[in-house]
C-alpha cells in the first residue's frame, strides 16, 4: 500500500471493502444505533480521505489508523449526544462504559468470531459459561482431552487473531 | 527438550492459565514449566489473552451486522462531489490545494437537530411543534475556502416537499443555500447544498419546508477558531 493510496478514489473503495464491516460492528457496537453507526462510519472514510496526505504506512497499518479515527468520530458523536438538551426523554442514556473498554471487549469479541467453531465453542463453553469439561465433551461428542487440546489452540488461535487485529498485549 | 516431549505439558497450558486445572494438574504442570523454560514462555505468551477472554461477552459472539449495502457507494458519491468542488474551486482561483485547504475542508461540523421542543424552538419555529413526532432535520456545515457545504438531511416529511434553506448572516439577513425536494428512496436521503457564507459567519440555519420554516442557531465563531487548532477532529453540535 503506497502513500497517498487513500487519495485515489478507487483507494478508499478498496479501504472500504477491507475495513468498513469491522468499523461498522464497533461502532454500532458501540453507538448502539444503526444510524448512528453509519454516520460514524461515513464520517471515518471522508476524514481518512481529506486527510490522506497524513497516513504513513511506515507508521501503522491502514486499520489501526481507520480505528484512530473512528475513535475520534465516535467521541465526538457521544460528546454531541451528550451536549444535547434531551428532549422529550427520546435520547438514550449513554456513555458509562469507557471508550477504550468497549473497543477492547469488541476486539476480544471479534476475535472470537475469526477464530474457529470448534476452537470458539470450547473457550466459550468451558470459560465464558463456566461449564464443566465433561459437560462439555459429553454434548459434543469427544473425550475430555479434545476439549483441553482444544482450549489451547484456541486460546493460541486467539493470540494470533488479536495479533492480526493490531493489538500489542 | 524437545517439543514432542513437551506436547502433553502445552495441551495443559491453555487450561492452565484459564485457572481451568485441579490442585493435582496444576501443581504438576507447574513444576513442569519450572523447567522447561520452551513452555513457560508458551504459558506467559497465553496468559495476557486468557487475561482479556473474559472481556467477551457470549451473547455478542454472532456475526456482527453488516453496514448497509448503500453505504459505500454514498461515501463514494460525497467523495466525488467534494473532489468536484475542490477542483472547481482549484481552476477558479488557479490555486493549488495544499495542506491548509484539506484543514479547512475537514474542519468544522456543526450539527444541529431539531425536534418537537419549545425550548430547542426560538420563535421561528412556531409552525415547527406541529409536525409529527418522528420528523426531524438535521444540517451540517462544512467551511470551504469559498463559503460551507451544508448537508441537510430530513425525515419524516411528506415525499416530494420543497425545502429551502438558509443561513442568517450577522446583519441578520438572509443568505439562500438552495433548495431540494424531500424525497426518502431508502437509501440517500440527504441533500448537498452550498452556500457562500461560511459557517463562522452565519449565526443560524433555516429549513423552510412547505409552509413551515425551522431554524436553528449556530454556535457564534466557534467553527473558524477550532478549525484552526485541531482541523480533523472537530465537531460542533448544539441545539
Amino acid at each position: 500500500m503506497a502513500e497517498g493510496f487513500l487519495t485515489r478514489e478507487a483507494g478508499v473503495r478498496e479501504a472500504y471493502a477491507a475495513h468498513a464491516g469491522e468499523l461498522y460492528g464497533f461502532a454500532l457496537r458501540s453507538l448502539e444505533d444503526p444510524g448512528m453507526a453509519e454516520e460514524a462510519v461515513q464520517d471515518t472514510f471522508l476524514r481518512a480521505w481529506r486527510a490522506a496526505d497524513r497516513f504513513d504506512p511506515e507508521l501503522g497499518s491502514l486499520r489501526t489508523w481507520l480505528f484512530a479515527i473512528l475513535r475520534n468520530v465516535i467521541i465526538d458523536l457521544g460528546r454531541a449526544r451528550a451536549a444535547r438538551p434531551a428532549i422529550g426523554g427520546e435520547l438514550p442514556d449513554q456513555g458509562h462504559e469507557p471508550f477504550e473498554d468497549i473497543l477492547l471487549n469488541w476486539q476480544v469479541e471479534e476475535a472470537l468470531r475469526r477464530i474457529g467453531d470448534q476452537h470458539r465453542r470450547v473457550l466459550v463453553e468451558t470459560y465464558l459459561r463456566g461449564r464443566p469439561y465433561a459437560e462439555v465433551a459429553s454434548e459434543l461428542g469427544v473425550p475430555e482431552g479434545t476439549i483441553k487440546s482444544r482450549v489451547y489452540y484456541g486460546l493460541r488461535a486467539l493470540r494470533n487473531a488479536l495479533e492480526e487485529m493490531g493489538y500489542e498485549g | 527438550m524437545k517439543a514432542d516431549d513437551c506436547r502433553v505439558w502445552r495441551e495443559r497450558i491453555g487450561a492452565l492459565v484459564l485457572g481451568q486445572l485441579d490442585d493435582d494438574q496444576r501443581a504438576s504442570t507447574e513444576a513442569h514449566l519450572d523447567g522447561c523454560p520452551d513452555c513457560r514462555a508458551e504459558a506467559e505468551a497465553l496468559a495476557p489473552v486468557a487475561a482479556l477472554l473474559s472481556r467477551a461477552d457470549p451473547e455478542r459472539l454472532t456475526p456482527a451486522p453488516a453496514p448497509p449495502p448503500y453505504l459505500g457507494d454514498r461515501i463514494a458519491r460525497r467523495i466525488a462531489a467534494e473532489r468536484r468542488d475542490k477542483r472547481r474551486r482549484r481552476v477558479r482561483l488557479g490555486l493549488g490545494l495544499g495542506g491548509a485547504c484539506a484543514a479547512a475542508a475537514a474542519a468544522a461540523l456543526v450539527a444541529v437537530v431539531i425536534s418537537g421542543s419549545p425550548s430547542a424552538a426560538p420563535s421561528e419555529t412556531v409552525a415547527f411543534r406541529a409536525l409529527p413526532g418522528d420528523a426531524s432535520a438535521r444540517a451540517t456545515l462544512e467551511p470551504r475556502p469559498w463559503g460551507s457545504t451544508v448537508n441537510v438531511r430530513v425525515r419524516g416529511f411528506r415525499p416530494g416537499t420543497l425545502c429551502e434553506v438558509w443561513l442568517r448572516r450577522r446583519d441578520g439577513t438572509l443568505v439562500a443555500a438552495g433548495s431540494f425536494r424531500y424525497v426518502y428512496d431508502g437509501e440517500s436521503d440527504e441533500a448537498e447544498l452550498s452556500s457562500a457564507l461560511t459557517p463562522a459567519d452565519a449565526t443560524a440555519i433555516g429549513l423552510r419546508a412547505g409552509p413551515k420554516t425551522f431554524v436553528a442557531p449556530l454556535p457564534a465563531g466557534s467553527a473558524a477558531r477550532d478549525a484552526a487548532l485541531s482541523p480533523a477532529t472537530n465537531k460542533e453540535e448544539d441545539t
